[in-house]
């Protein structure tokens, strides 16, 4: 069982490395245009002024919204949104292709003929995403740390709850994602509905925040229950949005154990 | 060693295998013949619970198939009829790999199955020809010295010379009490290793017997030349043919007969032979679809 987490951690760890470099990247990239935008404050400010109030709180800048002119609101606005997309982008991937990478390449039938039970195998499968999300998420903690450090005022608990709501969107992906690859054993058809279903989240919320009619839909997404203005602002994820969050990730879960412990491995 | 009682596997509505009973005794070698879609690869996939059979059930080493799967695989070597591994790994750390699962060192015994089988431990999975990746998993299969060997097909792609090495090693594991169960539908394979063979038809059993016993059935393979000789045909000559003057037949009578039929004529040659496996393979499939 060892061996087989250790194998399987080294064939992932290329793309975590990628994928850092993308988030921390764009993090740094983001907040260290931040010192420049500060001084031109005033003019972007009276800019945004004229843009439709519905518009602005699509992007977290409407009343009660992010203050742009201080380096987390920024990062809000800035990074955190792309960030979060991108850190959720990668848990879909790893998880989609994690197990149904074995069964397309047909090296699950190797896997399951050695002493090991399909819940060892699951077991394994998913402490290798969630290493890899802590890892990839320490990391970026680490990149926040150095980079509000540098332009001016690090605070520890919006910082640590940035991460968590990261953290959350990403394990709320991987675990659907690798409840949909039980189902869809073609690696690259799981993972583009996994990404599709990413990026379709991620527009959903933005039509739940611009329309008032439809603001129910932001049960559905859980970028709303992360957004930046409750994490940034009110430094808090709402109680409803945790229980919704951990339901997902618990029926996403069953559902992974209890079909796969009766699925026909089928090459 | 193995025993199944009317397991059945069926996918969806198709049919893989049907209520097989099944019995593999300890330290034989048992040919597990059928031609391809006659449910042998199900039954392999069975027992190893790859796939959920639909009724009945299956034991090994008196353990059930499909709750004690773990403790089983623990003391079994497979070899699938394709082979699928990590094709970024080197051979070696693969296999190294492999017998981490048994929590045991078997360093020398993967040098020696390299060396017999004349696998390079070196070269890159990815780089490896399909018979160089079935000695992989042969030797996978093997280095562990498993109680049961279970081979799908295990000598596709693999050159006559390696083949006779491949059943040195079998004769070899056999001599240490190891079980194998050789699923194959080259039935001169199974005719040179196997000490008993199952028929697999459509996914039923039809015939269970020794190796020895299949081949002694009365029907013998017949070729008399003759320029004199008027031979009649009969009910006991199957596949009767007459070329130039030359009789070819399968005679299932009583040989005796036959002498007494033709010995007022000179004979220039003749020859009786055993019919080989696949004759009587295709007797008992004949057999099986006029009844």
């Amino acid at each position: 069982m060892k061996q087989y987490v250790k194998i399987e951690f080294i064939r992932q760890y290329k793309s975590l490395i990628l994928w850092v470099v993308i988030n921390c990247g764009l993090s740094i990239l983001m907040l260290s245009m931040y010192p420049a935008f500060k001084d031109s404050i005033g003019d972007m400010m009276a800019m945004l002024d004229s843009f439709p109030q519905g518009f602005l709180e699509a992007f977290g800048l409407g009343e009660g919204g992010l203050d742009m002119s201080t380096s987390y609101g920024w990062y809000g606005m800035e990074g955190y949104l792309f960030v979060s997309l991108l850190a959720s982008s990668y848990a879909a991937l790893i998880g989609s292709t994690i197990l149904s990478r074995e069964e397309d390449d047909q090296t699950i039938e190797f896997l399951l003929s050695k002493p090991l039970s399909r819940n060892q195998v699951l077991f394994g499968k998913g402490l290798i995403v969630l290493t890899n999300l802590v890892i990839m998420n320490i990391l970026l903690f680490l990149t926040l740390f150095i980079m509000f450090t540098i332009v001016g005022d690090f605070l520890i608990k919006t910082t640590l709850l940035i991460i968590a709501g990261i953290f959350l969107l990403q394990v709320i992906f991987a675990s659907v994602s690798f409840a949909l690859s039980i189902f869809i054993t073609k690696s690259r058809q799981v993972m583009s509905i996994s990404i599709g279903l990413v990026v379709g989240l991620f527009f959903l919320d933005i039509i739940a925040t611009l329309t008032d009619q439809l603001s129910f839909l932001k049960y559905f997404t859980p970028y709303e229950y992360v957004n930046a203005v409750s994490i940034i602002n009110d430094q808090h994820i709402e109680p409803t949005y945790l229980l919704i969050s951990l339901c997902i990730i618990v029926i996403s879960m069953t559902i992974t154990w209890y079909v796969y412990n009766r699925k026909d491995i089928l090459l | 060693m193995i025993k199944t009682k009317d397991l059945t596997k069926y996918y969806g509505k198709s049919r893989g295998i049907e209520k097989l009973n099944l019995e593999v005794n300890q330290g034989e070698i048992f040919g597990f013949i059928g031609p391809n879609g006659a449910g042998k690869s199900t039954t392999v996939r069975t027992l190893l619970n790859l796939i959920f059979p639909t009724s009945g059930q299956g034991k090994i080493f008196d353990l059930d198939i499909v709750k004690d799967t773990v403790k089983i695989r623990k003391d079994v070597g497979y070899v699938p009829a394709e082979v699928h591994f990590y094709s970024d790994m080197i051979v070696k750390d693969f296999i190294q790999y492999s017998t981490k699962f048994y929590c045991k060192d078997y360093q020398d015994f993967m040098e020696e199955l390299a060396q017999k089988l004349e696998l390079d431990l070196s070269r890159k999975i990815g780089d490896l020809s399909s018979g160089n990746k079935k000695k992989v998993a042969i030797v996978i299969a093997m280095v562990f010295k498993p109680k049961l060997l279970i081979f799908d097909e295990p000598t596709s792609g693999l050159d006559p010379l390696i083949q006779s090495k491949f059943f040195q090693l079998l004769k070899d594991a056999k001599k240490d009490g190891t079980t194998i169960f050789f699923s194959s539908h080259v039935l001169s394979v199974v005719q040179k290793i196997c000490d008993r063979v199952g028929i697999i038809k459509e996914g039923q059993l039809i015939k269970v017997e020794k190796i020895s016993q299949i081949l002694k059935t009365k029907a013998k393979n017949i070729r008399i030349v003759s320029e004199e000789l008027e031979l009649e045909k009969t009910d006991d000559m199957k596949n009767f043919k007459h070329i130039n003057d030359t009789y070819y037949f399968t005679y299932t009578g009583d040989i005796s007969d036959l002498l007494n039929q033709i010995k007022a004529s000179k004979i220039d040659d003749m020859s009786m032979t055993e019919p080989s496996l696949d004759e009587v393979f295709l007797h008992y499939y004949k057999a099986e679809e006029q009844s």
